[in-house]
């Protein structure tokens, strides 16, 4: 098979758009938006993979084309006026200037959405069906909602042609309004909008028509839709076949981009998101059935998160373009270093789903392992030098300590990274140990294998001292010592096992196991997987309203569907207060948080998940030996300027989990942040 | 008594050289008849031998002294030597003469024996030339004896002046009689070469540089006559024969060969002398003294004049043929102006043309350069894939523009594609009004040309200079010295004629226009590596290395740099012949890099790039030129 070079550099030409190769980014909603609009922050996080090289990148996930159809309450982007043409202008410009092309994603949600927002109107469908996901009724569509979302369309249509946009496409994927007309599961209609698949395409096809007699054919137009539901009462992959085939002979549109599965409850959202728990590209199989019957390009997301699968799905024919969104938020730069040889230098998505499960909770996508991404505006996706070189000794090979010794390297310094245990990766190491957790060892291997690139000197099996630091004469210190687990300061916490005993092996799981946990996040609920696969009897229990609570929606589904296979029970609204012995066994005193009923568990062992207390000893032995006492100038931090430069000795400063028990993003940008001025 | 037994050795000596060389020339004058101004080429001899000739082994100041001593006291000494059979003139000061000739051949002939006996050179030959310090000597000492001794009247006992003739006299001979094979033989046949040289242009009194391979004549229904390239000695014209016999063994060649310090099988010294041996029925070669072809021992093939000179028991090995890169460094240092690349091609042509007998990958090349029009077999239309984010202006037929830029086949290449880049980008940047030829151009034939693929070189030349002439502009500007030579010296025999430039040279231009102006001086470190398809073949060593001065770089030289640039082992289709040596050329060529500390070395060749950026790291980073130049004028905000 050529290489992937070779495949991916393959220009692609659609009507007069010559896409420069075969990588793209899907239109998805980061969150970036502001007022409806994409502004520079929006803009530059877009402007970044054109530079690195990208072909096409498309923006704006669900941009609204009407008023019931709400997207500035998510930071989304509303075509629904022609205020937002300026901004299109704006930042069309800014993606031609580096070779790449742009459009958006036009939809209306129909019922996926609330009602509860900005314009307080009701949600609109096929059917007044309810949506799980939403959980909302819609009211169903009648004559006038038809002809003014039409309307709709085909005036948002406009405002991207106006706004020099390359084209666009509509989503008729997730469950949106036009996927809603198609799909048995949501309409019960009888008029000519309902009942066969041809009556049912009606809606649609109305929708593209009114765009085409709008924009014209020239005008490039696409649609997202599923290529197969995968659920009972929906869309087959006969159906999904037979509607590109419909549209695409009607000339209707001029790309198809094709995904797998749909989004109207919390398990369905995550299959169509896949994890790191998931094969790479488990649904290439549908973009090819289509693309066998369709005469137009076939484009087609869903964790392809290498070159070599993306120049695959395209060399063996079963897509034309291949989306590697959540890959390039990790390396916006992938398609450049892809042309520049360097694909080692590719920082590649581990599939962590950090960017996605941020905006389903209302925040910006940011990038599990990447701090820049999504602040183009203050962090640099390329480290420049620094204008003198300085020795820089960093403790800790954390994802904080990798970061801060990569980043110093490149700006540069001669750096030393001392590292306790005999291999790196800190607490991501312990994380990775728990059953489909393991691909976030990604994240540790590339920072090491760019260190090493770098010149970085690795030093396994030292414990840092003050003496060895005072030894190495260094300009700076940085220490990334890291975390312990907390044990909790309960009545017999000391006979407690922390989760981190158990996922390093250093406490065999046995017998009957209670795992409390108070955090939320994945480390209780992928120890209680690892416990329970090895046989134990695992019950979890917590003061949160659900296991894992705090796991953003595209994992929490899959723990909770794994802790469901194994038996795993799970007890919420309790907190451990106490435990004590009982012969060889233990009795955790567990108590309803409403209530304050106290039950008690009889088991073999007791683990506890608290997040971490940091590692400050050495911080505390070097902190009046530094010129700076340890301290971070926060002003200059967040303004993007250098820190103080003592005249003698060295400065000292503590990232990451050594500070305050976080996540691994915290620890990246505290490094990331700091080291690039240094 | 003395002197007549004196004249009489000498003259008798002197007509058995003379029938000798009579004899020799019988060998050569049986090639193929070439074109010769033999008149023009008496004319230009001296200047030729005094500038030229000179130039070349000034470059060994050593072997220049010893050879004007020896070779300018033995030739004096033998006009001496013949007016003196003349007893008239047997005149004391014409002793004299001749014993100051002698005296200054003895001191020559010391050198010799200094160089050969304790320098001992290893590209030297040995045989017959280990002889030659004792010949040198002997001659000259014996005579200039008896000569001192007749300018004073003649003093010593007859017997012993005999003896001094008899040792003279078999100096003489051995001297003399080394025109049949022996280290003589260099200086009649090359005088006679410097005359009718089958490339006079080369010397200074011509254009200065000749190295454009010369078309073959492709004419149809001629089977029965000469065939296509060289397949036995013969098929070679007489002049290049002549050449081969100059061949002095001095090894020169064969220090400067790629291929023989990598130890792949070509040494290019006993490549002419395979040839030499040849001429002669039943010379199996092993009187050759010298280093054979490494892994390659003396005697393994049979050679004749009738027989094929190429083949597994041949007089040359077709790993040997297909080892040479065609970087000319052999022609650059043979102080006997012999041209051992006209030759490896017309082997080559006849091996590719006559017989089909291409080594496999060069083959599958070749075939997919006569289907496609390129030699990766890539679609033609495909050559701009890497660009179409610049959006390269297309001449098309009729149209005009400034700089046609010639893209080459690095346009296919990842890597060159990146040099490329920064080329086009650089040009947008000065403002040139450039365009490109888009799907129409076609592989230049440099490939097919250097691997004897005379037929698809003419088809593909012949129709690049049909869409050539079919448009306007001022000069064509590329960045593949390859291609730079095919269009600037090959492709006038075929009605293209245009001003040609290398890149280096069109951004020193703009770089010294102040349409580029430097805004960050690189402030480093750079090797800078010839390619041989610029430097040796073209003559342009200056504008690279300007550019980089003018873009700051702290430049340094490479041991073997200029026009004595050590090739990268890429040229020629090497590495499509890709014979195993002991060591990779671009290996060796890389230590040079690494022994100049230079943390960068430039290049700027697309062959040169690949050949280079392929040597295992630690290695200096490997940057094109204009990648260099791209980063030092890039505009300040």
């Amino acid at each position: 098979m050529p290489s992937p070079a070779e495949t991916l550099l393959k220009p692609l030409t659609i009507k007069h758009l010559t896409l420069r190769n075969r990588v793209m980014s899907t239109s998805h909603a980061p969150g970036y938006g502001s007022d409806g609009k994409p502004k520079e922050r929006y803009q530059l996080y877009h402007e970044e993979k054109a530079k690195g090289g990208i072909a096409l990148t498309m923006f704006g996930g669900s941009s609204s084309v009407a008023v019931d159809s709400p997207a500035a309450p998510w930071n989304q982007i509303s075509v629904a006026d022609d205020s937002v043409i300026p901004f299109f202008r704006e930042f069309s410009d800014r993606v031609h200037r580096h070779g790449a092309a742009l459009m958006i994603q036009l939809t209306h949600m129909g019922r996926r959405t609330r009602w509860d927002t900005e314009n307080w109107l009701p949600t609109v469908s096929a059917s007044a069906r309810r949506e799980p996901a939403h959980r909302n009724t819609p009211k169903e569509m009648e004559d006038w909602d038809f002809k003014r979302i039409v309307a709709g369309f085909a005036a948002a249509a406009r405002r991207c042609k106006e706004g020099g946009l390359d084209g666009f496409e509509l989503s008729a994927a997730h469950g949106h309004l036009i996927d809603q007309f198609w799909s048995p599961s949501v309409n019960r209609r009888t008029d000519k909008y309902g009942g066969s698949l041809e009556n049912r395409m009606r809606f649609g096809i109305e929708v593209f028509e009114a765009i085409r007699a709008e924009v014209g054919d020239d005008y490039i137009v696409g649609m997202r839709m599923s290529g197969d539901e995968l659920i009972d009462d929906g869309l087959t992959n006969e159906d999904c076949v037979a509607i590109a085939r419909s549209y695409a002979e009607r000339g209707l549109i001029d790309f198809v981009n094709v995904l797998g599965g749909q989004a109207r409850d919390h398990m369905a959202h995550a299959v169509s998101l896949p994890n790191m728990s998931f094969p790479v590209a488990p649904f290439l199989h549908l973009p090819s059935s289509i693309k066998r019957e369709v005469g137009i390009p076939v484009f087609h997301a869903q964790r392809v998160t290498d070159l070599a699968t993306a120049a695959r799905a395209v060399e063996e024919g079963h897509v034309d373009m291949v989306a590697m969104t959540r890959a390039h938020i990790a390396d916006p730069h992938l398609v450049r270093k892809l042309a520049e040889g360097r694909l080692d230098d590719v920082r590649q998505c581990v599939g962590a789903g950090y960017c996605i499960d941020r905006i389903y909770v209302g925040g910006d996508a940011l990038c599990i392992q990447n701090a820049a991404t999504g602040r183009e505006a203050t962090m640099p996706h390329v480290i420049a030098k620094a204008a003198a070189r300085r020795r820089v000794l960093v403790v800790g090979a954390g994802p904080a300590g990798l970061e801060a010794a990569r980043v110093c390297a490149e700006r540069g310094h001669s750096v030393l990274l001392l590292e306790r245990a005999a291999a790196a990766g800190g607490q991501i190491a312990v994380a990775a140990k728990a059953t489909w957790r393991e691909a976030l060892t990604g994240i540790p291997r590339w920072l090491t294998q760019q260190a090493l690139k770098l010149g970085v000197e690795i030093r396994y099996g030292v414990e840092a001292t003050a003496a060895l630091v005072e030894a190495e004469n260094p300009d700076l210190v940085i220490l990334a010592t890291g975390g312990r687990p907390d044990r909790g300061d309960f009545p017999g916490s000391d006979l407690a096992v922390s989760a981190w005993d158990v996922l390093t092996g250093a406490v065999e799981p046995a017998g009957s196991v209670l795992l409390y946990d108070g955090t939320g996040q994945h480390h209780g609920a992928s120890c209680a997987e690892f416990m329970a696969t090895r046989g134990a009897l695992v019950e979890i229990a917590t003061p949160d309203r659900m296991v894992a609570e705090e796991v953003g929606t595209t994992n929490q589904p899959i723990h909770l569907r794994e802790l469901y296979r194994l038996g795993v029970m799970m007890t919420t609204n309790h907190t451990l207060v106490e435990i004590y012995p009982e012969g060889n066994r233990r009795v955790a005193v567990l108590r309803n948080d409403y209530t304050h009923e106290e039950e008690e568990r009889l088991v073999d062992q007791i683990v506890v998940e608290l997040g971490t207390l940091p590692n400050d000893g050495l911080y505390f032995d070097l902190k009046e030996l530094a010129a700076n006492r340890g301290e971070i100038d926060l002003d200059r931090l967040l303004a993007g300027r250098p820190q103080p430069v003592p005249d003698r000795g060295f400065a000292l400063y503590r990232i990451g989990d050594a500070v305050a028990g976080r996540n691994i993003h915290a620890a990246i940008y505290d490094a990331a942040r700091l080291c690039k001025d240094l | 008594m003395i002197a007549a037994a004196l004249s009489t050795v000498t003259l008798a000596v002197l007509l058995v050289g003379l029938g000798l060389a009579l004899v020799q020339a019988r060998r050569w004058r049986a090639g193929r008849a070439a074109a010769v101004d033999l008149w023009a080429g008496l004319a230009a001899l001296p200047g030729r031998y005094l500038v030229d000739v000179h130039a070349v082994v000034g470059r060994k100041p050593f072997n220049a002294r010893f050879h004007a001593l020896s070779a300018g006291g033995f030739l004096a000494a033998l006009a001496l030597l013949v007016l003196l059979a003349l007893p008239p003139l047997r005149h004391p000061i014409l002793w004299g003469l001749l014993a100051v000739a002698l005296a200054t051949m003895l001191a020559g002939g010391l050198m010799v024996g200094y160089r050969r006996r304790v320098l001992r050179p290893p590209e030297l030959s040995g045989g017959r030339f280990s002889r030659l310090p004792l010949a040198l000597t002997g001659f000259a000492a014996a005579f200039l004896l008896v000569a001192a001794d007749q300018s004073a009247g003649g003093v010593l006992p007859v017997p012993v002046g005999l003896a001094l003739v008899a040792l003279g006299g078999w100096g003489l001979a051995e001297l003399v009689f080394g025109v049949w094979k022996g280290p003589l033989k260099h200086a009649v046949h090359g005088a006679l070469h410097l005359v009718a040289h089958p490339r006079p242009a080369r010397f200074h009194d011509g254009a200065g540089r000749d190295s454009g391979l010369r078309p073959l004549e492709l004419a149809a229904g001629d089977a029965d006559s000469a065939p296509l390239g060289a397949g036995r000695v013969l098929d070679f014209a007489w002049n290049r024969l002549l050449g081969f016999d100059a061949c002095v063994q001095c090894g020169r060649c064969e220090s400067a060969c790629p291929a023989f310090a990598a130890g792949l099988p070509l040494n290019p010294k006993a490549l002419i002398q395979d040839l030499v041996a040849s001429l002669d029925e039943g010379d199996d070669g092993r009187a050759y003294a010298g280093h054979r072809h490494p892994g390659h021992p003396a005697g393994a093939g049979a050679s004749g004049p009738s027989l094929p000179l190429v083949g597994p028991r041949a007089a040359i090995h077709p790993d040997t043929l297909w080892s040479c890169t065609t970087c000319r460094a052999c022609v650059q240092e043979c102080p006997m102006m012999i041209e051992h690349v006209d030759a490896v091609i017309d082997l080559r042509r006849y091996q590719t043309l006559e017989l089909g007998a291409t080594p496999v990958k060069a083959a599958a090349v070749l075939e997919e350069l006569r289907a496609t029009d390129n030699p990766g077999g890539r679609d033609l239309a495909r050559r701009l894939d890497w660009a179409v984010d610049l959006r390269l202006p297309v001449l098309a037929d009729g149209g005009a523009c400034d700089v046609l830029l010639w893209l080459g086949d690095g346009a296919y290449d990842l890597r060159n594609q990146r040099s490329l880049r920064a080329l086009v980008l650089l040009l947008r940047r000065a403002g040139v009004d450039f365009a490109v030829l888009g799907a129409d151009e076609l592989d230049c034939g440099d490939v097919a040309r250097r691997l004897g693929d005379e037929a698809t070189f003419q088809d593909l030349a012949r129709r690049n200079v049909a869409l050539l002439n079919g448009r306007t502009f001022q000069r064509i500007v590329t960045a593949d010295p390859h291609a730079f030579h095919c269009l600037r010296n090959e492709y006038p025999a075929f009605g293209g004629r245009w001003t040609v430039l290398h890149h280096t040279a069109l951004l020193l231009e703009l770089v010294r226009s102040g349409a580029l102006p430097v805004t960050a001086p690189l402030a480093r470190a750079v090797a800078y590596h010839d390619p041989c398809y610029l430097g040796r073949y073209n003559g342009e060593t200056e504008a690279p290395r300007a550019l980089l001065d003018a873009i700051g770089a702290e430049r340094r030289e490479m041991a073997r740099s200029g026009l004595r640039s050590r090739c990268c082992g890429g040229g020629g289709g090497a590495p499509l012949t890709d014979v195993v040596g002991e060591r990779r050329i671009p290996d060796q060529r890389m230590d040079d890099a690494r022994a100049s500390g230079a943390p960068t070395l430039a290049v700027a060749c697309p062959t040169c790039t690949l050949m280079l950026e392929g040597v295992v790291e630690p290695r200096p980073a490997v940057a094109e030129i204009a990648e260099l130049v791209l980063a030092a004028t890039e505009p300040t905000p």
